[in-house]
């Protein structure tokens, strides 16, 4: 990469933490550490929920997903908007209201200190190894691509995250999160210029392309529960999904108790309400843009540089064939695709010998990848590394530092946001609540600062043996997938007034084994349909238990 | 009318309000993405 790319990335790296650590005044309490004493505007609050959701893996995996596989996957987002308006009106107000820290601490006020201490529990095991798996996505990628190790590439976004995050909390994490919010969309909006000047073809042809392969397709009313991408999974599954993400995941429960007043926090929300569809949209149609482009200007064969370089030692004849067939193949797609750019009369058979040519192209590609597979013992999949060879072979020199930035940044705001919320769950529902009730503030800020520090680390060592760690961290996302829809279902039992802790806690259990059962009874099931199962469950048993056990609070 | 229904009768028309707007917004985000299906999906 060229210097000057560099010196942008350094330049963002550094602003980011310098602006981090200015933003930690007003942090010497817990308050301030943990809710940035309730001083937040909406507008930052809302920024930082977006950036928050939106990590490294939208960046370069959903846009390559995009050029691979089209817009379909917008739909996961159908429910989203319904799930904020919903939550606007329960979960904010009683968790904004009640003056919590974590939204697990609520639930011992409601409930009892079992069903508190287990909600807490899961959350920190499943964020704890998801926080490394953020931090592995960016970090396997920059590796193969600026050919560096693994664990610098982790720590150029780990440590710089873990510095502001420990020193600034979560005031320092809003304020980064903004920045790093208007440097995402500004940096996925210079990939839709670039592409709208360098496109080969003009928009309307464009759209014949894509559209010719299926990408323009969104929407799939087909209601099977073994496809995880149509409407209906995305209007129903997704708004448990989103009900039970925002509502009741600390890492965004956390953005909004910084919130002001509940009715900022119910308009930060609202601000993901109205942008997550059309940005998620953009990203995706991004994706599909580099894929009409690359009709155009011949890709290359194998996405990963390292995986490339490692075929042409191994198998270099092979690979050459290979590659001679490709570009014969390339030649004839891009004639084809022409056509159907071209076709006055007859667009459909026009259509038929573009998509004829796109499938001898798939084809090549399959047994290069399958090459790849053999001779490095990987997964040979490159969706994710579409995007930044294409930033890095056809961006402007400093706009391409841009990009890498503003993937930097999409890592590091979910990243900070998870350090954030593990430390806030560590500190005040399991070392305030069970090991050092009484202690002053300095005392808990030295504590949580360790906490993040620690946290950090783990995420990132966990990140470095990514690779070699890949079917635990598997296990440890379908466990996560678990109890998600279950969490909600407590969540849900806590606003029904003749719910007591017993039924709270086994229906928990119950929802997490229903899950548990579904996943392994019927693994076609797609997992949005999980968030529902398990809430369901976990009303039906809490509501049947609903005269057992104790009651800390009226909802 | 007691002070108490006046005001849950305010926040059921400023949800009604919000919602009506969120779902436009996203009526006609969607009406774009089915747009560009219809016309050349």
């Amino acid at each position: 990469m060229h210097w000057f790319n560099w010196l942008v990335v350094i330049a963002y790296l550094a602003w980011v933490v310098i602006d981090g650590i200015r933003k930690s005044k007003g942090t010497d309490t817990i308050s301030g550490y943990f809710a940035a004493n309730k001083s937040l505007s909406w507008w930052v609050v809302g920024l930082s929920v977006m950036a928050t959701q939106l990590s490294a893996v939208t960046m370069i995996g959903t846009t390559g997903q995009g050029a691979t596989d089209g817009l379909r996957f917008v739909q996961l987002y159908f429910g989203l908007p319904l799930a904020m308006v919903i939550l606007g009106v329960t979960l904010v107000p009683l968790l904004h209201g009640s003056g919590v820290y974590t939204a697990y601490e609520y639930l011992e006020r409601r409930f009892d200190a079992k069903t508190r201490s287990l909600t807490a529990f899961l959350f920190l095991l499943s964020r704890g190894m998801s926080c490394g798996t953020i931090i592995a996505a960016p970090g396997v990628v920059f590796s193969a691509i600026f050919g560096i190790p693994l664990g610098w590439s982790v720590a150029l976004i780990g440590i710089p995250t873990i510095v502001y995050t420990m020193i600034g909390g979560v005031q320092a994490v809003a304020w980064a999160d903004v920045k790093q919010m208007v440097l995402i969309v500004v940096a996925l909006l210079a990939i839709v210029v670039v592409l709208m000047f360098q496109m080969p073809v003009n928009p309307h042809d464009a759209l014949q392309i894509a559209g010719s392969t299926g990408r323009l397709r969104t929407f799939d009313f087909s209601f099977t529960v073994n496809e995880t991408y149509t409407f209906w999974s995305g209007v129903i599954g997704g708004t448990f999904l989103m009900l039970s993400y925002f509502g009741t995941d600390q890492s965004q429960v956390q953005r909004y108790l910084t919130a002001r007043s509940v009715d900022e926090a119910r308009s930060s929300l609202l601000m993901s309400a109205y942008w997550k569809i059309p940005l998620q949209a953009l990203v995706l149609l991004v994706g599909v843009g580099v894929f009409v482009y690359y009709q155009f200007v011949r890709p290359p064969l194998l996405f990963n540089p390292s995986h490339e370089e490692a075929v042409v030692a191994e198998a270099g004849a092979a690979y050459a064939a290979l590659q001679s067939e490709y570009g014969e193949a390339f030649t004839l797609r891009e004639s084809a695709a022409l056509r159907v750019a071209s076709a006055d009369g007859d667009v459909d058979a026009a259509m038929e010998e573009f998509l004829a040519r796109e499938a001898d192209i798939q084809t090549i590609r399959g047994e290069a990848l399958a090459l790849a597979e053999d001779v490095t013992g990987e997964s040979s999949r490159d969706v994710n590394y579409i995007i930044p060879r294409f930033v890095l072979s056809e961006l402007p020199i400093g706009l391409t530092g841009l990009f890498i930035a503003g993937v930097i940044a999409a890592a590091m705001s979910s990243i900070a946001a998870e350090l954030n919320s593990l430390a806030t769950t560590s500190v005040i529902d399991f070392y305030r609540r069970w090991v050092k009730p009484e202690a002053t503030d300095a005392h808990y800020l030295v504590v949580s600062r360790g906490a993040t520090a620690v946290w950090g680390l783990f995420a990132c060592i966990v990140a470095t043996y990514a690779a070699t760690l890949g079917s635990l961290i598997e296990v440890v996302n379908r466990f996560g997938s678990f109890f998600y829809g279950s969490i909600l279902g407590v969540f849900l039992l806590a606003m029904i007034p003749r719910s007591r802790g017993t039924g709270a806690f086994v229906g928990l259990i119950a929802g997490m084994s229903a899950v548990a059962a579904v996943t392994f009874g019927a693994p076609s099931v797609s997992f949005l349909w999980h968030n529902v199962i398990g809430a369901v469950v976990v009303l039906v048993v809490g509501l049947l238990l609903g005269g057992i056990g104790s009651e800390g609070d009226t909802a | 009318m007691t002070d108490a229904e006046s005001s849950t009768d305010a926040a059921k028309a400023r949800f009604r309000g919000t919602l009506l707007r969120v779902l436009t917004v996203q009526v006609v985000a969607l009406a774009m993405l089915g747009l560009l299906q219809i016309l050349y999906g």
